[in-house]
């Protein structure tokens, strides 16, 4: 019901404001077909990402459930008093920050050299039909919710019957703390084998793009194979990592819950080594939350996600400013 | 020469088939596999017998096949066809609303001349760069929309998003002949005509390309309806594997659960064979419809990543 009304609401505030300010915004009112069409998606925006945006003040509010919303919620005396919540229990953020940066660096930087080495196997690979194949089977596994992958991994990983254990010839408790140590290496390989596939037809589409004038001159001036990939192909694809790397790198507090509260199943043993930031909020909103530490590692997790994206930006704009992306 | 597919277009390059051709296949092959063996391990095990997997575990080559398992998985009866249902209609729903909404932005913010359109851009790169985490996104959608299990917070947070604007924006500005638009105009054709009659039916092959990975999203997607939704009746597919999941753990971890207890959850632990049966169920419509849109979405990827 509230939410039918900011519809209405907001959307009469914004064509009135149009319709009383048609003077000043002549272009604007001209072009009003254009302005009607991008409404919609606009609406959407506002509602679903803006201003949920504005949420993040719960780091600075002590929650009261008998307020109407968290607007109204009494601010925190002092107001840095659930960061100091957040530094009181250390060794539990301490460790989900450690693993959701860890995970981050492992997934871009393999994840980012797999997609380049597939993407040129692919292209280099001279039987275009077996290539095109191959490559439908290798997207495939980008289509499986993790809701499925869960149940994948436990038929190779479970104890008593799962593939590994039996080809091995093992008994691991992978699921157990005892066996809290293989999960960086199992969380990889599902998050590549889920992927990798997919990540390459991006670079792909640079490579078919390369002129191949360039490839015969190497040739003709004696460049091997190797000597081509390394002075010709790879630095086409540059641009390409940048933008890739820029674009993941606000994403660098967050992770894929699917991967981290599904696959896991959300074990407790294994914390020390699965629980990311994203997954241990996701397990306070299902359970009863902890709101103090709770929202000031929202807070934190969002901001420091936006300082990377600024920063890493700034940083492209000066080395290479025709790759940043603003 | 950007939207060129290295599959599609085989360059010229002076092709040899030598040798190291065979080895580099020998390499792509084994990937390949990596990649599809598990699923296939998924079909294989759905139709394996349930003590072969309980005595021998999950194999390639099971020791005796049945089909227990795919009818066990109509024992969920309405409650599956109740989840496939409402999967089919939030993805329906979402991926035309979603292409709708989106491509009417996208057509919006590429015309000349319209002055709004570089707020309007700037106002779509900023939730890419901040967000404010899925805390926020529970306080407001829930309490403060009071929007709790409702079908709005399954179609709505995944209709819009940033990435797939700006591809759908860049196919207009690089594919729709911008004469085609303006001639239209010289005709008589309003902005909503010329965008509904000529616009949009020449983005086809982006719509097939988005609209597809925008389905998978809405298929796959299982935390919002694990946070928003309490509804049996409106639950999704995927959230009944979750719940799958979730009993087996319950029941696993408590091993003092009374019998009666088993009895009233429907019976003991899920099967193996049934659970991975339930898998095929639910990934099964993907594995069918993709190959059918493979060619679409690699060229829509393809040309959506010429950066905007």
């Amino acid at each position: 019901m509230t939410f039918l009304i900011l519809v209405v609401a907001i959307t009469a505030v914004v064509f009135l404001g149009l319709f009383l300010l048609r003077n000043r915004m002549k272009n604007t009112w001209k072009n009003r077909a254009h302005v009607v069409m991008a409404y919609p998606a606009f609406l959407i925006l506002l509602l679903m990402a803006y201003i949920p945006m504005t949420g993040l003040i719960l780091a600075f509010k002590t929650y009261d459930f008998t307020a109407g919303s968290f607007y109204t919620m009494p601010w925190a005396d002092p107001i840095f008093k659930n960061f100091r919540v957040l530094s009181a229990s250390k060794q539990l953020f301490y460790t989900m920050t450690r693993n959701t940066l860890i995970y981050y660096v492992l997934f871009t930087v393999i994840g980012t050299f797999l997609n380049i080495v597939l993407a040129i196997a692919i292209d280099q690979f001279v039987f275009k039909r077996v290539a095109k194949t191959m490559q439908t089977i290798m997207i495939i596994p980008i289509f499986v919710s993790y809701a499925a992958v869960t149940f994948i991994v436990y038929a190779f990983i479970s104890p008593d019957t799962g593939i590994i254990n039996q080809v091995m010839g093992t008994h691991i408790e992978y699921y157990k703390s005892s066996g809290v140590d293989y999960w960086p290496t199992i969380l990889t390989i599902v998050k590549m084998w889920n992927s990798v596939g997919y990540g390459s037809v991006l670079y792909m589409s640079v490579l078919a793009g390369i002129d191949t004038g360039l490839y015969e001159a190497a040739q003709i001036d004696g460049a091997g194979k190797w000597k081509q990939i390394w002075h010709i192909t790879l630095p086409s694809l540059i641009p390409m990592i940048t933008v890739m790397l820029l674009l993941s790198v606000g994403g660098i507090m967050k992770s894929d819950t699917g991967l981290f509260y599904q696959v896991t199943r959300d074990i407790g043993g294994l914390y020390p080594k699965t629980q990311v930031i994203d997954s241990y909020i996701l397990g306070q909103i299902r359970s009863k939350p902890n709101w103090g530490f709770t929202s000031a590692a929202t807070f934190f997790q969002s901001i420091v996600g936006l300082l990377m994206m600024l920063g890493a930006n700034g940083l492209v704009r000066k080395i290479a400013p025709e790759n940043a992306l603003f | 020469m950007a939207d060129k597919n290295a599959v599609q277009t085989p360059s010229k390059k002076k092709k040899k088939k030598g040798l190291s051709q065979y080895i580099l296949g020998f390499f792509l092959l084994l990937y390949t596999l990596f990649c599809g063996l598990p699923i296939l391990l998924v079909f294989i095990s759905a139709f394996t017998d349930e003590m072969s997997i309980v005595q021998n575990g999950y194999s390639f080559f099971p020791k005796k096949w049945s089909t227990n398992g795919i009818s066990a998985v109509l024992k969920y009866g309405s409650k599956l066809i109740t989840s496939y249902g409402v999967t089919i209609f939030i993805t329906v729903v979402g991926t035309l609303f979603g292409l709708f909404v989106m491509s009417m932005f996208a057509y919006a913010i590429s015309r000349p001349g319209f002055r709004m359109a570089r707020f309007l851009s700037i106002y779509l790169l900023i939730p890419m760069l901040f967000s404010g985490g899925i805390l926020s996104s529970y306080l407001v959608y829930a309490s403060l929309y009071g929007l709790k299990d409702s079908f709005l917070l399954l179609i709505l947070p995944l209709s819009v998003s940033t990435m797939n604007v700006i591809i759908l924006r860049t196919y207009i500005v690089n594919s729709v002949p911008l004469e085609l638009m303006e001639a239209a105009k010289i005709d008589g054709a309003g902005d909503y005509r010329t965008f509904f009659q000529i616009t949009l039916p020449l983005m086809k092959p982006v719509l097939a390309a988005v609209g597809f990975m925008m389905a998978t999203a809405y298929w796959n997607e299982w935390q919002n309806a694990l946070i928003f939704i309490t509804t049996d009746s409106k639950k999704p597919l995927q959230l009944l594997l979750v719940n799958i999941q979730k009993s087996i753990e319950f029941l696993l971890n408590n091993n003092n659960v009374p019998a009666s207890v088993r009895a009233a959850m429907g019976g003991t632990i899920p099967q193996q064979s049934a659970t991975m049966a339930t898998v095929v169920v639910v990934i099964g419509p993907i594995m069918v419809a993709y190959p059918f849109f493979q060619k679409y979405f690699v060229k829509g990827l393809t040309v959506g990543s010429v950066k905007g």
